[in-house]
């Protein structure tokens, strides 16, 4: 979880890391009065706010509430603005980057120092900037910091107390990466002025300081909502928590993380538009499934329904999918409907859904693990593609 | 041949007695894999399925247990201190199955693993399987067995339930595999692609791979740097390799926030891109297929033709 700058200094503040003085304010009133010139700067977990317009000098607190009048509930990098950091202006000198994340090539936690912090540090060169691994079983030690500032002029003591801060910091509170840009000398001292954290949220049950969930700026459908609302009333198994909303028209039930990613991969590949991506796994009973496909199911125009999995280990295939044609059975669809399912029970669901076909007149293919998943992906495409090739002719003549 | 696991290896499963344990027992049993032990602490003396458990990897070893492979099954807040266990009573060859494990406990174990010279694979990894062999569950239990076939195709996977179908497509197309490895997708892995790799190309049995790569993180590229670095030298890589890349769905969507099933696929900025990771991988002559059940005729087609420059 990437948190926002006014979160993340307050675990700079928590450990000693010196920052610039500011007020948060989250609505207009809260603006105390002022007559000196501040940095004004809205809150956002995306980059480049600075660019965007969200970060200006204003030269009182009559200027402040002007802007943030403007500003609360309004986008900014897509995200609506809802905190206002009023932050006190410092004297710049020279603005230096400290930075420290993981090295996923090598597996070791990275300091990263250059002396041109500012806006665009990763179009410097090279020579600029000082990568230096850390042997994690030590941390960060006296010698690392002799490297790492070995051709800076400015002081060391100091910068070395913050280094260490830093480092205390991004192991204390499980960051994934962790960086000051810039860190301001101010002629005298070193303040942080902005503050960027990447929480590693496989930790979040240890960490004493929580943070509000980050919900995605897109409001969830009506669809989307239904669907996360089935694994609340019944934890067996999984159906229906990562639902996305889509423009297409082949509905879409998958399972598995790595395999419903591929499905869909294939259908982006060649062309086939899905109206949804959804998964169920680990078994979850028949009632979940049917309420799965009908939130799957409604949508207008669809041109088929892929149901595709590898071989499953434990999942039932025969209930799932006996919950899938309980809906198809009750709403009877035109439309190609292509599974490939294999596992427990996968003969008797394979007698099921021959005896569905042929009771209902459903266009049911089933493929089992003699075809390969994403082949079945594409056969979905190409009967989409010719029902709606037969329905265009249709309505023509 | 295989790699990293045959029948003669010695396994203990670390969390033997919660319910993934319970069942992975049974799993290595069936396939006559040697579990020799099972580690819970506070739980010796107990049995599951006639496998002896034991406090602690050491009191397992001081009742005459050698311990070549630990198979670590305990949930992620202990995982750390099971690992760390396992390294220090030196076993070689550590399959993480925890999912979950905090970032700062995984470089930590990496660090000391590296120190001791012992190879960890995962963590979040469904297992290892040297097919006809033996293996580390979950991986081809149940049904899912049917997708193996023995053979000479090492196969390496980030996702758990591709390296079931990625083995699939092999055996549909005719070509058995030696090793099944699944490496897990977390921002640190064990071994990477390029570490599996390098053990395959020392199995005489090994005559091809086949790899499941994914948005996110560095694996595939430092691969195929390592690869480009190697043909540079005038000693390239001598076995065909063929892989699919995940992750045109979640590129096309844009959308970075939604949890998209496999938490490793996250793009962090433009590394660890679907296109720079296949535009790096081809150019280090790796055969990339853009529909993933082409892995078999490709496979078939490059092991027929040889390598070509």
């Amino acid at each position: 979880m990437k948190l926002k700058e006014f979160e993340a200094k307050s675990l700079f503040k928590e450990a000693g890391i010196p920052l610039s003085h500011g007020t948060l304010v989250k609505n207009v009133e809260e603006i105390p009065s002022f007559s000196e010139t501040k940095v004004f700067k809205v809150q956002t977990v995306a980059n480049g706010r600075g660019k965007a317009g969200g970060v200006f000098l204003v030269e009182n607190s009559e200027e402040a509430k002007q802007k943030a009048t403007e500003f609360f509930g309004k986008e900014v990098l897509g995200e609506t603005i809802n905190e206002i950091l009023i932050d006190n202006k410092v004297n710049i000198e020279q603005e230096l980057y400290l930075g420290i994340l993981f090295n996923t090539g090598k597996r070791v936690p990275v300091f990263i120092f250059s002396e041109k912090g500012g806006v665009d540090i990763e179009s410097l060169s090279e020579e600029r900037i000082v990568k230096h691994e850390i042997d994690i079983l030590k941390g960060l030690t006296d010698e690392d910091c002799d490297v790492i500032l070995a051709n800076s002029e400015h002081n060391k003591a100091e910068l070395k107390d913050i280094m260490k801060k830093l480092w205390e910091c991004f192991v204390k509170f499980d960051c994934k990466m962790l960086e000051v840009n810039p860190l301001v000398f101010t002629g005298e001292n070193y303040v942080a002025v902005d503050a960027v954290i990447v929480l590693d949220d496989d930790a979040n049950y240890r960490r004493e300081i929580k943070f509000s969930e980050r919900t995605d700026n897109r409001k969830a459908t009506a669809r989307e909502i239904a669907a996360h609302e089935i694994d609340k009333d019944d934890h067996r198994g999984v159906a229906g928590k990562t639902f996305l909303d889509l423009d297409g028209d082949i509905a879409i039930l998958t399972s598995g993380g790595g395999a419903s990613m591929t499905v869909m991969d294939t259908l982006v590949e060649v062309g086939g538009n899905p109206a949804n991506f959804t998964e169920y796994s680990g078994n979850p009973p028949k009632e979940k499934v049917e309420r799965l496909t009908k939130i799957v199911l409604d949508r207008e125009n669809l041109s088929g329904l892929l149901v595709a999995g590898v071989i499953a280990n434990f999942t039932n295939i025969k209930e799932t999918l006996e919950g899938i044609m309980n809906i198809l059975i009750e709403q009877k669809p035109d439309f190609p409907i292509v599974i490939r399912r294999a596992g427990p029970h996968d003969e008797e669901a394979k007698v099921m859904l021959a005896q569905v076909k042929e009771e209902h007149g459903l266009d049911i293919h089933y493929y089992d693990e003699k075809t390969p998943m994403t082949k079945a992906a594409l056969i979905m495409v190409e009967l989409s593609n010719e029902y709606k090739e037969n329905k265009k002719a249709g309505v023509m003549s | 041949m295989s790699i990293l696991i045959d029948e003669g290896t010695t396994f203990i499963i670390q969390g033997i007695t919660g319910k993934q344990g319970q069942r992975a027992t049974g799993e290595m049993l069936k396939n006559n894999c040697k579990l020799i032990a099972g580690v819970t602490p506070g739980k010796g003396g107990q049995e599951v399925e006639g496998v002896p458990v034991y406090n602690s990897i050491k009191a397992a070893q001081e009742n005459g247990k050698e311990i070549d492979c630990s198979v670590i099954m305990v949930p992620p807040r202990f995982a750390k201190g099971a690992i760390k266990e396992a390294i220090e009573a030196n076993v070689k060859l550590i399959n993480i199955i925890t999912e979950n494990i905090p970032i700062h406990d995984m470089a930590y174990c990496l660090a000391l693993a590296r120190k001791k010279g012992i190879t960890i694979i995962g963590a979040t990894s469904v297992g290892i399987y040297s097919v006809g062999k033996s293996k580390c569950p979950p991986i081809a239990s149940g049904k899912s067995k049917i997708a193996f076939s023995q053979g000479n195709i090492g196969v390496i996977s980030r996702s758990g339930s591709m390296s079931s179908e990625t083995s699939l497509i092999l055996t549909l197309a005719g070509l058995g595999q030696s090793t099944v490895v699944s490496i897990g997708s977390d921002v640190l892995m064990g071994s990477t692609f390029k570490e599996v790799v390098e053990m395959f190309e020392s199995d005489d049995d090994t005559k091809g791979i086949a790899l499941f790569g994914e948005i996110g993180g560095t694996s595939e590229e430092d691969l195929a740097e390592w690869l480009i670095e190697r043909k540079n030298q005038g000693n390239a890589f001598a076995k065909p390799i063929v892989a699919f890349i995940s992750g045109k769905f979640a590129e096309a969507l844009g959308v970075q926030n939604v949890s998209l099933g496999h938490a490793g696929a996250i793009i962090e900025g433009n590394k660890g891109t679907r296109k720079n990771k296949v535009m790096k991988l081809k150019e280090a002559g790796v055969h990339i297929v853009d529909v993933h059940h082409k892995i078999g005729e490709k496979m078939k087609e490059v092991l027929e033709n040889g390598i070509k420059e």
